[in-house]
This record gives structure tokens, sequence and C-alpha cells, in this order.
């Protein structure tokens, strides 16, 4: 893979690492309407509207605090756990809004899992790590919960790491070992979206690129949201990337277009290096 | 110049002055278990093991001058002091303010960590502790006029007449002057310290090992119990046993409540008790008419007893607390 030097001069440097956006899929698994969340009085996120079509990738980027993870937070109602958050707007699931009264936002977390910044694994054994989401989901039999840890790690390429350790403390892992079993826990629930918050930002550039295969891996059977602060990052694993800026949605498209063409000058001034 | 060699000229004396405080604390509780040792030599004497099997109290016959004397040491004749009914009391008391105050602090810490909106939160932690600070004998107040009457003349009576089958709760419940009212006392006076040092356990903790369970999709409940409360057990178990240690320690409120039971035993949760602090101070009176004042060195007695019983308690819950802290980091 070709990497461009960083320099200002090279305005479009990503393009060649730009992975070809697939032709737009029918269905839309995502769609959010005006989204606006408060912090008390403080507007984190304006009226930010946005599609996420089935099995891709999305990547949201910007400068540090432009409101992408408190973005991703709204998409699975993780705001409802901080009662000084309000979230206006509408967030449709399978054209479903789980805002709605009388949605229970625990199924909607369990729909829409969440991988966070920093690996966050329990206390516990790598199996009860694993097996945790279907646990509480009522699953007790040990030889069905086997199966779904075996197939969550093999699905999140950690199984032959972790295999013979599956007994062990969890908290006994690398930081990259971690963030992929964290990954296995997120789809032992089986979600239909996975949001991942700067989930490779931890991590050494070996287990970033783990993490990263994985992703390609993982938009054959999920939609993916990922929000990154590597423009490189996001220029590799996504097909749609949507750029934040001061909690403003300002230009969303496919990967290609966003780093090629972009349509605003801030979004050009961002990808170009001009706000670090 | 001048000002530096006089704050240099300082140096020891604050040195030596610390050194004093800490070692001064450790040296109380020493001169205090010495005192108690002495003071009580002759009753550890004359009761040998009976201090901790009589049920018997008896400060003997104060109008003959007739004495009975056994290991050398002189009593009233006939008299006896038996501590089991105390040292149950005692034990009873506490183990049921734990069965009440442990699954309500658990629940009160959470509700104040997890449910109580931020704003809230300064104004619920304040009463809390506020609840800490209400003085003993207002609580053994409450107890008299709004407790036990409720205990006696309500609870009891339903329990006759609905809970009969079940064992420790049939029988006479009498006035409610009792085990339960001051167990529920006790529970109240401990609330406090436990739910403040669960709330801190809890805060102690990162914030994302609940997030992880709640983007998992588990309720608050789940995410709690599941996630969070596996690491916070080592911490919760040594504020059970701080709580613990001064429940068994409690005295005023106790008194006002527990009945003063002397030589019985209670045979349900409503019959009267009585705990060693509390018999301490409602014996005193006639131990001192005690002419041979065995029965002083008796109550002193009993006193060592509760004493090396909230130590062991004490050491057990900061060895806990200790272990907690290490396995958190």
């Amino acid at each position: 893979m070709l990497q461009a030097p960083d320099r200002e001069d090279q305005p479009l440097m990503y393009v060649t690492t730009t992975k070809n956006a697939p032709e737009p899929s029918v269905a839309t698994k995502l769609q959010i309407e005006r989204l606006s969340v408060f912090y008390g009085s403080f507007q984190a996120i304006r009226d930010a509207s946005l599609e996420v079509p089935e099995n891709c990738v999305m990547s949201l980027i910007g400068p540090s605090g432009c409101g992408k993870s408190t973005f991703i937070r709204a998409v699975n109602r993780m705001h409802d756990l901080s009662p000084d958050v309000r979230v206006e707007g509408k967030v449709l699931l399978d054209g479903a809004n789980i805002y709605a009264p009388g949605v229970d936002p625990v199924t909607i977390r369990h729909r829409i899992g969440m991988v966070f910044q920093r690996p966050n694994p329990f206390p516990k054994t790598v199996f009860e790590n694993v097996v945790y989401g279907p646990r509480i989901h009522g699953i007790g039999n040990r030889k069905k919960l086997m199966e779904i840890a075996e197939r969550s790690l093999r699905h999140a390429a950690l199984w032959d790491e972790v295999k013979d350790r599956l007994d062990k403390s969890a908290l006994d892992l690398s930081g990259g070992q971690q963030q992929r079993m964290c990954i296995a826990r997120v789809l032992a629930v089986e979600p239909e979206v996975i949001l991942m918050d700067e989930p490779a930002s931890a991590l050494d550039p070996i287990a970033t690129s783990k993490i990263e295969d994985l992703i390609g891996e993982l938009q054959r059977f999920y939609t993916v949201v990922i929000v990154t602060h590597s423009m490189q990052q996001a220029a590799r694993i996504s097909d749609y990337t949507a750029f934040f800026l001061m909690g403003e949605l300002i230009e969303i498209g496919t990967t290609t277009e966003v780093f090629t063409k972009p349509k605003d000058k801030r979004t050009e001034d961002y990808i170009t290096g001009r706000y670090g | 110049m001048n000002n530096l060699t006089q704050r240099a000229r300082m140096q020891p004396v604050l040195g030596v002055g610390t050194g004093i405080a800490a070692f001064a604390s450790a040296a109380i509780v020493f001169l205090i278990l010495i005192f108690l040792l002495v003071f009580a030599w002759p009753a550890i004497r004359f009761n040998g093991s009976g201090i901790l099997t009589g049920v018997i109290w008896n400060i003997g016959n104060q109008y003959g001058s007739s004495t009975v004397t056994h290991n050398g040491v002189t009593a009233q004749a006939g008299a006896s002091f038996g501590g089991l009914v105390f040292v149950f009391g005692t034990i009873a008391t506490s183990a049921l303010a734990m069965v009440i105050a442990v699954p309500l602090s658990f629940l009160v810490a959470v509700a104040l960590v997890y449910r109580v909106p931020r704003k809230l939160q300064p104004l619920a932690n304040t009463l809390v502790e506020l609840m800490a600070g209400v003085p003993s004998v207002v609580y053994g107040l409450w107890g008299i006029v709004v407790l036990v009457p409720w205990v006696g003349n309500q609870l009891g009576p339903f329990a006759q007449a609905h809970l009969s089958w079940v064992p420790l709760v049939r029988g006479e419940t009498g006035s409610g002057n009792g085990l339960l009212a001051a167990g529920i006392i006790l529970a109240l006076m401990v609330l406090p310290i436990m739910v403040a040092t669960l709330r801190d356990v809890i805060l102690a903790q990162p914030p994302t090992i609940f997030e992880a369970s709640m983007a998992l999709g588990s309720t608050t409940w789940q995410a709690v119990t599941r996630a969070v409360f596996p690491s916070v057990r080592k911490g919760f178990l040594a504020a059970v046993l701080v709580a613990l240690g001064r429940a068994l320690g409690e005295t005023m409120a106790v008194l006002m409540v527990c009945g003063a039971a002397i030589n019985q035993f209670p045979s349900n949760i409503f019959q009267a008790v009585n705990t060693i602090a509390a018999v301490i101070v409602s014996q005193l009176d006639s131990a001192l008419t005690d002419a041979s004042g065995m029965a002083q060195r008796s109550l002193a007695e009993l006193a060592l007893v509760l004493f090396l019983i909230t130590l062991v308690v004490n050491v057990v819950a900061r060895l806990t607390l200790r272990g907690a802290d290490r396995s958190a980091q």
C-alpha cells in the first residue's frame, strides 16, 4: 500500500489508499434526522442528518472536540446513561425511530453494539467476557455459550491466540488482544450495527492494522460506523466518510469523493491538514 | 536568615510532634486493653469460662455478709456472672442489622451513583451524611416513640396472624421492645457508613465497566450486579465489616429499644434481648452496690470481650479494604 508523505502541498494525499466505494446499497440501515445533542445548555451536535446504508463502513472524522463521539453515542442511546445530556431529533433503525416513546434502550443496544476507545474488558475470564452478552440475554447452556464464544472469537480473529487461555483473566491479554476481545464480545450478541469510537487509538500500529483488517471482514455481515481521528484509517477502511466540525456535519459522501473532491472548503482544509 | 533558622528549628519539633500523635493512637488502644485486663483480672479468675457460657447474671446477696471465694477471689454469696445472653444478643442484633442494612445500603448506593441526577447528587450525599450525624439517643427516642409501638401493635400481631409458619417469627411478640426493634435501629445507624463506603468503591471503578455492560444491552440492574459488583465485592465486604464493628458496640439506641433482657434468650425476633454494651450501662448502677466489687469487674470483663470482638472485626475489615485497594490497582 502506498503512503503519501505527510505534506501540506499534497492536498489529496489519501487518494492512493482510498478503497473504491461500492455501488450505493439499496437498503438504508440507519437514518439520522436532524440530530442535536445538548450537554446542559451547550449544544455539542447541531441538526446533523445522515444515512448509513446496510453492510458498509462509514467513518466519522473531524478534529478533537468536533462532536463525533457525541454523535455516535446518540446512535445507541448511550446518552441515556448521563442524566445531564439531552438528545433531539430522530435515529431510524430500519425505519423505526429508536427515540420514539416506548422504545426500550436496552433492546436498541442489543441491536446496535458499541466498541469503545479504550479496551474495557470486565475483570473476568476471556470466556466470561465474550459470553457476557448472551448470558444477560438468557442463554445459560454451557455448550451453547462455548459455541458462541468460539464463533465470536474466530470472527474477531482472536481465537487462535486465546483458545488455550479462555479461563484466564482478560486483563492479562495485550491491549490489542483486549480490544479484539471486546469486539468479539459485541459480536456475541449478534447486533445489526456496530459502532466504534476510535477503537484503535490506544493501540500500537500492528494491533491497529489487525483491527482494521477485522473491520473489513465485519462489513460483510454488519453495518459499521467508526469514529476515527486518523484520516488514513478512514480512507483505508470506509466506504463513506462524514466530516464533523464544531458539532456540525459539514460534508458526507463516499470516501473517495470526500477525500478527492470535497465540496466544502472546510473539509478540504481539514483533510489537507490545515486544522491539525 | 533569622526566619530560616527559626524554621529549621521547628523541623524536629514537627517531626517529634507528629510522631507522638501517630504513636498515641496506637498507645491509647493498647492502654485501654491493659486497663480492661488489669481491672477485670479478678473477674476473669472468678468467672473462668462462665463469662462466655453462663446464662445467669446475679450480683449475689448484698444483705448478708456471706461471701463465696473461687480461685482466690471473693464475691457475694450466690453471685453468678454469666454473659452468654449478652454475647448472643450482641451478635444477634448486629447480624439482624446486617441482614437489613446490606441489601438496603447496596440499593441506596446504586441509586446514588446511577439514578440520582448529577445536580441532586450533592444534596443526596449530604442527606446520607447527615444521617450519620444524628445522635444515637435521637435514634433511640424515635425507636421508643415510633418504632417499638409499630412493631408491638402492628407488625407483631400481623406476624402472629399470617407468618406463624416462619421459624424465628412465630410465638409471643410482646411489646415491641426486642431483637427486631434493635436490629432495625442498628441498621439505620450503620446505613450511612455502608452507603458512603460502597458509593466510594463503586465510584473508584472505571466507569467503562458499567458502560461496557450497558452497551451490550444489559439493564442497569444487570450491569451493577454482574459487571460492577464483582469488582467491588471486596470493598463492599470491608464496608459491611466496618459497619458491623460499629453495630456491635452501639449502646444507647439499642438499650432504649432492646427490652434489656436478663437471664433469658429470645425465642423469636420480637422478644427482648440485651447486648454487652447495653447491659454494661443498664447494670452499672446495681453493680456499684456490690460490696465485693466483683459485679463491676465482671462488667469490665464483658467490656473486654466486646473490645476483642470489635477489634477482630475491625482488623479483618482493614485487611479486606487493603486487599480491595490492591486488587483495584
